[in-house]
């Protein structure tokens, strides 16, 4: 059983559990103070010593990592003797830190940027030549540069593939102001899991290889979405930009804090995923593989659907919103077609793990299930209108509705994907969460609703 | 992985594990029965360090980076090294080391040996050459080289 | 200068560390006091001994004794640390050599005491031909007989001074890096495999033998109130006769140098003392007038008495040229954990360098008291506070030589 107690942090008074360390309290009430080493998924390190507050009854500034909290602890911050402990250890901090800024990712998102503008604003009192070298630019594998110059040794990517991945290809070698992070020889970083370090890394020592040099971050617009990988369903923010004559486009997913789903990452192939939102679209209404207009189109599938009435089959695509999916029910049931949303194809068993990876390759999933709709193969039938299904069947004649391009002389029209609209999923335990819109298009693709109140039917 | 323990290692190893309450304590241990074996650790070694002692390659590797008197890399020549550190140094270590630059020897430059009192010093292969002065090195050298 | 001589009583004995040799002088007799004294009562004797750690720290080694618990729920052990790295120190390295059975019989004391099975001497790297020596002796208790109720393993360290704190001992021991861990908040004992552990210096356990034969008040006998016994104290550098040589706490040091040490070399005046290895602060000639080598004098004095090993400089010794000497020593041996060390060590030493070369400014030397300033009480162990040490009374006790080569 834990306790709540009371301490006092710059003469205010706060409630906290007894034991528990004092840097979670500082973070969770907004406190500033700096830090590099902890991390709430890896825990302490003691290694920056950045986070030393003062504790009345202590002779010694003590790091708020390491400080268990107890009842009636008098704690501060703010005194002159604290600060000049920060700005000190700063200073060290960047006396061998390279000054990359112009050139380097991680500028308006990096920890020693912000606390420099804090706590900082020294001059340099060492010259370049005097600054120990280390190498730049080292790919370690799995999309993560690493400059081995930038880095404050906090430990915590090495952290990371110690104790969340389990797979050790991260380490500090070497002694001393020598001290760097490498892999071993041709033992390149490799896991499911390894981009989760860039973002783990205070300052731009691991950067993405896919993101490197593409945007400045001061510049991105930011959404709140759901990856559509798997049904897991972890929160990402999607990063976005619309420059001057081009259009809106994703530049990257970062990991949402989600602690009852993802906690603080996502898989690498969901973090890349946004690639594919973004390539290979359907852009146009084809018929035959010719552009045609999409009045005429609407005008035409409306005329199929009289035709072959009451020999109708919707597939629906499981990665659709529940919105969506719902106006689809709602439109097949108005035209007597059946329903079907086959899940078989979208099961990968390789790609599922112990971790974030679920091997249902569909977001939706259970919604499907929840609504009872029928998850088996259709029958060979008339019509098959196709919600962006990722499997062909057998049938007459076709009506597709896909994000992206397919090999078709059908009748296709285009579709939005998700970061073009916004909509609700639940995942496969049950927790329902929206994804934001992220993406104005120049020309709107339309999204599901919008073509089914097009067909008016 | 091609590097393995010869058998009197292999016994030596079996009869440690049982002073320890962990095989990981096993790791300087084992590596310096690698290094003994082979002049220096090398990737394998590490590897087969690794199961004995069931800690991580990547930990080991760590742990060889760490320590000074493991070699990563084979040695080409005969290894010297020689103490640089205060005492030395007050009873002359600048001029073995200068006098040392002309033979054939890697030399490396080492902190306190603990021979403060016999200064100046050097080691080589784990032997201790104490009260050094040029003359003595070169029959030293003459020996070994 | 009265003879003091518990741990070096047979070094001038050839061949001590053979067991027959080393019985005809008395070895292992202390041994029969465990028909006597319980494990509690041995416990009681060590402290009330007073007796001091003496690996550095002169801490009580009692205390720490203490700690240990002794209710079996977790074995407990005893590590004996050998990793002598300290610029100046080379005593320990006597006793494994000369009389290693001496060390034996001490540690077979210490684990009745504290209810150890199995003790490890952790041995630096570069003591290979002195580990030799000691293995042989241990063989030889082995066979005899005397090593029954405790193990002792020897554990070879790979070159690394920082492995001399107790607690990077302990990482090393237990297959990794030797880093320093960060300090429990309450007194506990050390923890090897999370298995209580009691860590003390080899000259620490080699004198316990003494004190169970004798007592805790003949200990007492020597030295001082407060630093009661002896320690093997050395001397190197600028010295006639460098080496070591045991003496009782509360000897006045410049008497020690000039009995023991045949005064400065080659009849030079002395200009500065380092009294106990390098992490000590630096005390001028005049400041070594009528001190005494005991814990309490050398604090009183601004510096510490650390291992004893003193490093003698003459009078055309350059201090600048000194303090960067022993910068790089700091700067190599840091593990490189925590920030202010990792990147003080390594600046400091920059710092200095810029100095020699002719390029330093004032400046330069606020700096490095601004260094010393940050290094000190900040960090996981007491590696950066020596650095503070070694930079703050250099540059104060000798600024004239500094500010000379300024630019």
């Amino acid at each position: 059983m834990s306790t709540l107690v009371k301490i006092i942090v710059d003469g205010q008074d706060y409630e906290a559990e007894a034991g528990s360390l004092l840097i979670q309290l500082l973070i969770q009430e907004d406190i500033k103070i700096p830090y590099f080493c902890y991390h709430e998924s890896l825990g302490a390190d003691g290694n920056c010593r950045m986070c030393m507050v003062g504790i009345e009854g202590q002779k010694r500034p003590q790091i708020a990592c390491d400080t268990l909290i107890k009842e009636g602890m008098v704690v501060n911050t703010k005194t002159d003797t604290i600060k000049q402990v920060h700005t000190d250890i700063l200073e060290l901090e960047l006396i061998n830190h390279p000054v990359d800024c112009p050139t380097c990712d991680q500028a308006g998102e990096c920890s020693l940027q912000d606390f420099y503008m804090e706590y900082g604003l020294h001059t340099s009192k060492i010259t370049i030549e005097e600054k120990v070298k280390h190498n730049k630019a080292v790919d370690l594998g799995a999309n993560v540069m690493l400059d081995q110059e930038r880095c404050v040794l906090c430990a915590r990517c090495t952290r990371f593939t110690d104790k969340i991945t389990g797979t050790h290809e991260l380490g500090i070698v070497g002694r001393g102001d020598n001290a760097k992070v490498t892999t071993m020889p041709n033992r390149p970083l490799s896991n499911p899991y390894a981009m989760n370090v860039v973002d783990l890394c205070p300052v731009g020592a691991l950067t993405s290889k896919d993101f490197r040099f593409s945007q400045r971050v001061w510049f991105l617009e930011t959404a709140e979405g759901v990856c559509h990988g798997c049904a897991k369903g972890c929160n990402v923010y999607i990063d976005h930009n619309k420059l001057k004559y081009k259009d809106d486009t994703i530049y990257r997913f970062r990991p949402r804090r989600n602690d009852a789903i993802n906690g603080f990452f996502i898989c690498d192939t969901g973090r890349l995923s946004y690639k594919e939102l973004q390539e290979n679209r359907q852009e146009s209404t084809l018929l035959n593989g010719v552009i045609i207009d999409t009045d005429e189109a609407i005008k035409q599938a409306k005329e199929l659907i009289f035709l072959y009435k009451s020999n109708i089959s919707v597939i629906i695509d499981a990665n659709l919103y529940t919105e969506e999916i719902e106006a689809i029910v709602t439109f097949a049931k108005s035209i007597n077609a059946t329903i079907f949303s086959p899940l078989e194809v979208y099961e990968e068993k390789a790609f599922g793990d112990d971790m974030l990876k679920s091997s249902m390759r569909a977001a939706n999933a259970e919604t499907i299930k929840r609504m009872g709709i029928n998850t088996q193969r259709p029958e060979k039938i008339g019509l098959i209108i196709n919600f962006n299904h990722p499997q062909e069947f057998e049938s007459d004649k076709k009506i597709n509705f896909l994000t992206h391009s397919r090999e078709s002389a059908e009748l296709c029209f285009a579709i939005a994907v998700f970061s073009e609209s916004s909509g609700s999923l639940t995942n496969e335990d049950g927790i329902t969460q929206y994804s934001q819109k992220a993406i104005d298009k120049n020309i709107p693709i339309m999204t599901v609703i919008e073509s089914i109140q097009r067909l008016g039917l | 992985m091609s590097f393995k323990f010869t058998q009197e290692n292999l016994n030596k190893i079996e009869e440690l594990k049982k002073r320890y309450p962990s095989p990981k304590a096993l790791s300087l241990p084992c590596l310096w029965m690698a290094q003994s074996q082979e002049e220096f650790i090398s990737l394998d070694a590490i590897d087969t360090i690794s199961e004995v002692t069931t800690i991580p390659p990547m930990e080991i590797y760590r742990v060889a980076t760490f320590y000074t008197m493991f070699q990563l890399e084979k040695p080409k020549k005969l290894q010297v090294d020689v103490c640089k550190t205060l005492s030395c140094k007050l009873c002359g270590s600048d001029k073995i080391l200068k006098y040392l630059e002309s033979k054939d020897v890697n030399i490396n430059h080492v902190e306190c040996l603990g021979s403060c009192g016999t200064a100046p010093v050097m080691q080589i292969k784990d032997k201790n050459y104490e009260n050094l002065t040029p003359q003595k090195i070169d029959t030293i050298l003459e020996e070994l080289l | 200068m009265r003879e003091s001589k518990i741990v070096s009583s047979k070094f001038h004995i050839q061949n001590a560390f053979n067991l027959h040799v080393a019985k005809e002088y008395g070895a292992y007799k202390s041994l029969e006091k465990m028909d006597i004294y319980a494990p509690q009562q041995i416990i009681q004797i060590i402290k009330d001994s007073m007796l001091r750690g003496k690996g550095g720290g002169g801490a009580p080694a009692g205390l720490k004794w203490e700690l240990m618990p002794l209710d079996d729920k977790k074995p407990n052990f005893l590590v004996v640390n050998c990793d002598e790295s300290e610029p100046g120190t080379f005593k320990d390295r006597q006793i494994i050599s000369k009389d290693p059975h001496l060390l034996i019989e001490g540690i077979i004391l210490s684990c009745y005491a504290i209810k150890a099975k199995a003790a490890y001497i952790y041995i630096r790297g570069e003591y290979k031909a002195y580990q030799n020596i000691l293995q042989s002796a241990i063989d030889e208790a082995y066979e005899a007989g005397i090593l029954k109720e405790c193990d002792i393993t020897i554990h070879r360290g790979a070159g690394a001074y920082i492995c001399g704190e107790k607690s990077a001992l302990l990482e090393s021991m237990e297959g990794k890096r030797g880093h320093p861990r960060l300090k429990p908040k309450q007194k506990e004992p050390e923890w090897f495999f999370e298995n209580p552990t009691l860590v003390n210096n080899v000259e620490t356990i080699a004198t316990v033998p003494f004190i169970v034969q004798n007592g805790a008040d003949a200990y007492r006998s020597y030295g001082t109130e407060k630093s009661p016994g002896t320690l093997l104290f050395a001397m190197s550098g600028h010295i006639e006769r460098p080496g070591v040589y045991e003496a009782e706490f509360g000897t006045n040091m410049l008497e020690y140098i000039e009995h023991y040490g045949g005064g400065v070399k080659n009849g030079k005046k002395l200009k500065a003392v380092i009294p106990g290895g390098v992490s000590c602060g630096v005390l001028t000639a005049a400041e070594c007038e009528g001190l005494t080598l005991d814990y309490e004098a050398l604090r009183g004095a601004g510096s510490s008495l650390g291992t004893g090993g003193m490093i003698i400089m003459d009078e055309d010794t350059d201090m600048v040229a000194a303090l960067k000497n022993i910068l790089e020593f700091y700067h190599e041996e840091s593990c490189g954990q925590c920030t202010p060390c990792r990147e003080g060590s390594g600046w400091s030493d920059t710092i200095v360098a810029r100095i020699l070369e002719g390029k330093g400014t004032e400046a330069d030397l606020e700096k490095l008291f601004e260094l010393a300033d940050i290094m000190n009480g900040k960090t996981i162990c007491v590696f950066a506070p020596s650095i503070s040490q070694v930079i703050v009374s250099f540059i104060q006790k000798f600024r004239d030589e500094f500010e000379a080569v300024l630019v």
